[in-house]
């Protein structure tokens, strides 16, 4: 699960705050406000099979996202690919987990 | 809708926000959203049509590093012109129009687009809506209708018509530069664009229909209901048949609040 923080308006609160989100894969899973520690999630009954929709259309859009960045910066590309490609078994492996403990 | 073959329009995106500019937080228009950052959503909206032929995004000097990889891997060709904000909206949007201020000047544009990039999901046909209108009357801003206001207590009832104001607003380039000029000279500061077209130039400003989806990143919940909206534009995450956009909406029915709410 990777995690963001941005400022969010808070309805606790009644102002700007700091809030944590956190995301499974593309999807956001749940936002926290740092002040008042409100919490908003989706509940697993709706985010795993969303995350597996959205794993789907991932691999299938795959092959098209890597062309369009081929053809962008071809160098580029090919610079990042072995670290990219090291990186996806934890990547996906953390994403796994984090839907594990929902 | 289909805008004349000549029109040429600017689209200006302001991305600059409008946080407490801690430095220590992603700004919100930065954020991951199905798939992609808030900010490109608007963009690929708008740039669908041929009319528009200049994008100015309007940014914050420490998202710099971080806007440009997102426009390098999410926006394609013709170039995008990154330009740092001011410490309010109008001030923002006068940067924008100093940078598109030859191309007006040239007569190159026709309307310029002014537009909030937290509201990732303006579709395509409103962008085109009031690139019309701008063309066809001076300006135009899309509304909604907020019928169902009401006084508390014994407060002040509200006016019999309000609207919700919504981006994108387009206006006449010519005009609104000299508005903006005339402003910057005389140190007023508009709340929006409109009010700075208002003040300065006699240009009609016409309400257009507003759109009930477009709504603005506010709420830590908008970014699960636009998550929502915008992935049923391109795949369906419900794994259902595609359905009507309002059915989307009833994912919302899955976000658990917790914490003591007052």
């Amino acid at each position: 699960m990777s995690h963001e923080e941005a400022e969010l308006h808070c309805e606790v609160c009644g102002q700007l705050t700091d809030h944590e989100l956190h995301y499974a894969g593309r999807l956001l899973d749940s936002v926290r406000c740092t002040r008042c520690g409100t919490h908003v999630e989706l509940s697993a009954r709706a985010l795993i099979p969303a995350y597996a929709l959205d794993l789907e259309q991932r691999l299938l859009s795959k092959p098209r996202r890597m062309l369009r960045r081929i053809a962008r910066d071809p160098g580029g590309y090919l610079r990042q690919l072995p670290r990219a490609v090291l990186r996806q078994p934890r990547k996906f492996l953390s994403e796994f987990r984090g839907l594990l403990r929902r | 809708m289909s805008l004349p073959p000549s029109a040429r329009a600017a689209v200006v995106m302001l991305a600059a926000g409008e946080g407490r500019r801690s430095g220590h937080h992603t700004n919100k228009v930065l954020l991951p959203l199905a798939g992609r950052r808030v900010f490109t959503w608007s963009i690929e909206s708008a740039r669908r049509l041929v009319a528009v032929t200049r994008t100015v995004l309007v940014i914050r000097e420490e998202d710099r590093d971080a806007v440009m990889s997102t426009i390098d891997r999410e926006i394609g060709p013709p170039d995008v012109t990154v330009v740092v904000g001011g410490d309010s909206r109008h001030s923002s949007e006068w940067q924008a129009l100093q940078a598109l201020a030859p191309a007006i000047e040239a007569g190159e544009l026709d309307v310029v687009v002014i537009h909030d990039a937290a509201r990732p999901l303006a579709v395509t046909a409103m962008f085109a809506s009031v690139i019309d209108a701008a063309l066809e009357h001076g300006g135009a801003i899309p509304v909604r209708d907020q019928g169902h206001l009401a006084a508390l207590g014994e407060g002040v009832q509200p006016p019999e018509r309000v609207v919700a104001v919504q981006t994108p607003q387009a206006f006449r380039a010519a005009p609104l530069l000299e508005a903006y000029r005339q402003a910057e000279a005389d140190g007023f500061v508009g709340t929006d664009t409109a009010s700075c077209m208002e003040r300065y130039t006699d240009v009609p400003v016409l309400c257009v229909d507003g759109d009930a989806g477009n709504i603005k990143i506010t709420f830590p919940e908008d970014l699960f209901l636009a998550e929502r909206l915008l992935a049923k534009a391109d795949w369906d995450l419900s794994g259902r048949p595609r359905q009507r956009r309002e059915s989307a909406m009833s994912h919302l029915r899955d976000l658990l609040p917790h914490g003591e709410r007052q």
